[in-house]
């Protein structure tokens, strides 16, 4: 009995004894390996915060480790893209709680603010609580809009330079406001885009880097070929880039896809195989603005979207450059696509107006041909039957069978043909 | 050797369970220390797949802040109408708020006392603080805590106050000799740039109509300073900062000028620049590096009103004044070298480049820690 005691007492002695052994091996590795700084304790101020910025560095997996993401959208004139814009943002698989929501509305003639809380009261109070987003944050600022929201209006030569300031102010006006200590990522999404997959927050996380942007196409009617690379704001920087760059006066603002700045940059748009491994990663040094994610820190510490002309550029362009001098990463995906919507320019527009008129005139020939043909049967007697056999006899008297042939020397003429085998085809889309 | 294993194997029969409870042990040991840290994501070549397990961070693994993430506020649509913030010289008046910023390697008392003192309503200043990575900032951090403790507790309370920890790398020595030396001062006021963006951007808020940029060794100023600076109405504004010393030849108190980085550019200035190579930086107050730039410091007029104002190119952040409005815009302190000008210095060039006039005022003293 008395000799059981003591085995017993050895096995109390030897579980305590591992124990303890685990307990310094846990000690010791939290004062060499981990750091052990001092963090106050406010827990009775309710209105003084304490953070370290370390927890929110940004990991590849940040949706396993309840990493929060800032997701801008800067909005003008936009409440008929709304319905699209929340139908991808439900169907984001990003839990969205970890998602904190910021808007920006400036200068809009349409109800975009109404429609904007009419589109998140909805969500909010979905009865599936897995759609309730993190917090949501709108902000007004109206900045005095020189240019129109049309396609047209937006995209000509002369337009870009101030617009591209005017859009970095905006967008500078937004996150830096938005932004909090426990921010580990920001998104910025336009909220024209047509199709991206719902697990864009992680396809594009998962890469680990900086800054990262996928390739941005848009659709296009058939009588325009289908599909076209959109946004040639993400490229590469090249010696023709820099070379132009050189003899631009400090305030001028390259802006890409226009003839009168020739760059001879690659594109990331450009680089599209459709067929392509969609985790392919190239490194850019400008960037477009339509689907970007960065972790914070890089906004954080200090880089933003210039409103002045940065080493020739402005906004998410000059965005780029800046996050590359401060020593980051900016990577885009050449073969991950996500579709901005179309928008026809007034060009098209003209072309589609054209378009419908000519159906209209078609369908007038149409019916006066029918008037004619049956005003044509009643006027005249057909002869044609007659004719054919007529035909025959005077033919008779031409007939050739009875003379000699002539030779001709054919040879030499295919030599011409020899190169045809090119058959070029557009790639189907089908979005 | 064959004895040795004989005898293994021998207790392995005898007493199979102490070598489960080894393995056990070890198992525990695995899952406790190694599980945390190595992300185990699985993602095929072409079509990832995603796990959404959450990753457990152990035993000590929870951090201070989780329990705010938590109890934020659900459901909840916040709206702000930038359009109606404004920066007037009648800021009391119009309830303007005003964000007092302070990178704080380490406490000195006097510096918390003086800010005590300042007369604008309370109600309407959020200070925010960051802190290095450091020992030096484990030692600053307590004495902050307390003052803080003490200061909220009493009817002078401010109305919102942020400490953040650095995430990034900053200088181990912080010893005057070694912070001023020529070679170290691209690094070390990179860091502090990088410091400073972190602390304004995270705490700069939709509410916030003007940023005082106060260093921590500022230890004493007029308690009026944010009305006195308010009033010029400009969206960059520096004070003079000066010391104050015993001076051995006449045996008195005296002052002295302290900062030399609010200055005005230089034709020298700029010749030297276009000789500097792109990631070269020009730093006032260095022999090596001449460029007879004219110094706010050096026209301090005791006979002069306090109010005269004059063009500034390039400031220092001991005591700065900017609208928020930008920041909002977007200048921030480079980390680099921008027009080769770093941090504060910087900061004033990429303000010009948006737009803005910058100023100084060569008879408004602040007082620097006299060390
Ligand atoms: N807040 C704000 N948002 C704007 C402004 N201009 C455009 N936006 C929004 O910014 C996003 C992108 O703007 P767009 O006008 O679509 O720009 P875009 O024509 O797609 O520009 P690119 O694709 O770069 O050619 C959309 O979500 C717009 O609603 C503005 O002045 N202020
Ligand atoms: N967060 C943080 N703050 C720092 C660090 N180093 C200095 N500071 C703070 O930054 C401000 C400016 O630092 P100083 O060391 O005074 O720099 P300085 O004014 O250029 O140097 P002095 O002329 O010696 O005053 C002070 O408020 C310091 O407390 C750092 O590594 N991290
Ligand atoms: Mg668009
Ligand atoms: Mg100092």
């Amino acid at each position: 009995m008395a000799f059981a005691m003591v085995e017993h007492k050895s096995k109390i002695l030897y579980t305590a004894f591992v124990l303890f052994i685990l307990g310094l091996v846990k000690v010791v590795f939290q004062l060499t390996g981990g750091e052990n700084l001092y963090a106050p304790d406010f827990s009775n101020l309710k209105e003084v915060e304490f953070y370290d910025l370390e927890n929110s560095r940004g990991s590849a997996d940040g949706w396993r480790r309840d990493e929060r993401i800032l997701f801008c959208v800067p909005l003008r004139d936009a409440s008929a893209h709304l319905p699209m814009f929340f139908g991808h943002m439900k169907n984001l698989t990003y839990p969205h709680n970890l998602i904190d929501l910021a808007f920006l509305v400036s200068d809009s003639s349409d109800d975009t603010l109404g429609e904007l809380v009419k589109h998140l009261t909805q969500i909010q109070n979905d009865p599936d609580p897995k759609m309730h987003f993190g917090t949501i944050e709108i902000f007004e600022k109206d900045f005095g809009q020189a240019i129109g929201q049309g396609f047209s209006d937006r995209h000509g030569f002369a337009a870009q330079g101030p617009r591209r300031k005017l859009m970095a102010r905006a967008r500078n006006w937004l996150w830096t406001v938005a932004i909090k200590p426990y921010h580990s990522y920001v998104y910025w999404r336009d909220a024209d885009v047509e199709t991206s997959p719902q697990t864009i927050l992680e396809d594009l996380m998962h890469h680990d880097k900086d800054i990262i942007v996928p390739n941005v196409w848009r659709p296009l009617p058939d009588w325009l070929g289908n599909q076209q690379p959109y946004d040639l704001n993400s490229w590469q920087e090249s010696d023709g880039g820099l070379q132009l760059a050189d003899t631009l006066d400090e305030d001028a603002c390259i802006v890409e896809g226009y003839v009168e700045y020739q760059t001879w940059r690659p594109h990331l748009a450009y680089l599209r195989d459709p067929y392509g491994d969609p985790e392919v990663e190239m490194e850019l040094d400008g960037i477009g603005g339509v689907s970007i994610l960065t972790k914070a820190k890089v906004f954080r510490t200090g880089a933003h979207f210039p409103a002045f002309s940065f080493e020739k550029h402005a906004e998410t362009e000059a965005f780029g450059k800046l996050a590359k001098r401060m020593g980051y990463s900016v990577v885009g995906l050449p073969h991950y696509v996500i579709w901005h919507i179309y928008e026809p320019s007034s060009d098209d527009l003209k072309h589609m107006e054209w378009m419908a008129l000519e159906e209209v005139r078609q369908q007038e020939e149409a019916k006066i041909k029918k008037v004619y043909d049956r005003v044509w049967g009643k006027a005249f007697e057909d002869v044609h039957n007659n004719w054919n056999k007529e035909r025959e006899d005077f033919l008779k008297n031409t007939d050739m069978a009875n003379f000699k042939s002539i030779k001709v020397d054919w040879s030499g003429v295919d030599d011409w043909n020899l190169e045809n085998g090119n058959d070029k085809q557009l790639a189907d889309f089908n979005p | 050797m064959a004895l040795n294993r004989y005898q293994i194997i021998r207790q392995i029969r005898r007493k199979p369970l102490s070598v489960l409870g080894s393995v056990a042990a070890l198992l525990i040991i695995y899952f406790l220390f190694f599980t945390s840290h190595g992300s185990d994501s699985k993602l095929s070549k072409n079509r990832p797949t995603y796990n959404y397990n959450k990753v457990n961070k152990g035993w000590f693994g929870s951090s201070a802040d989780d329990m705010f993430l938590k109890s934020m506020p659900k459901k909840h649509i916040n709206r702000y109408d930038l359009n109606k913030l404004t920066t007037s010289a009648d800021a009391l008046k119009n309830r303007e708020e005003i964000l007092i910023l302070t990178p704080l390697s380490k406490f000195l008392p006097e510096y918390w006392e003086n800010l005590n003192k300042l007369t604008y309503d309370h109600n309407l200043i959020e200070l925010g603080f960051i802190i290095p990575r450091s020992e030096y900032g484990d030692a600053a951090l307590p004495k902050l805590e307390a003052a803080i403790k003490k200061t909220q507790a009493s009817t002078n309370k401010f109305k919102k106050i942020t400490i953040l920890r650095q995430d990034s790398e900053s200088l181990k020595s912080q010893t005057e000799k070694e912070r001023h030396a020529l070679a170290v001062q691209k690094e070390r006021r990179s860091m502090m740039a990088l410091a400073r963006n972190s602390l304004l951007f995270t705490v700069l808020s939709p509410s916030t109509s003007w940023v005082l940029w106060l260093d921590s060794d500022i230890v004493e100023t007029a308690p009026t300073l944010l009305q006195d600076m308010i009033a010029h109405n400009k969206p960059l504004l520096s004070a003079n900062v000066f010391q104050r010393f015993y001076n051995e030849e006449t045996k008195e108190n005296d002052i002295r000028p302290y900062d030399y980085n609010n200055w005005i550019e230089s034709d020298d200035g700029l010749k030297l620049a276009s000789t500097l190579k792109d990631d070269e930086i020009i730093v006032e107050g260095y022999a090596e590096m001449a460029t007879y730039r004219p110094l706010m410091a050096k026209f301090y007029d005791p006979n002069a009103a306090s109010n005269v104002e004059m063009a500034l190119d390039g400031v220092g952040g001991g005591a700065l004044l900017v609208k928020a409005d930008v920041h909002r815009d977007g200048a921030m302190f480079p980390s680099f070298p921008f027009y080769h000008l770093i941090e504060t210095e910087g900061f004033a060039k990429m303000a010009k480049r948006l737009g803005y006039e910058v100023f100084g005022l060569p008879n408004y003293l602040v007082y620097h820690y006299n060390e």
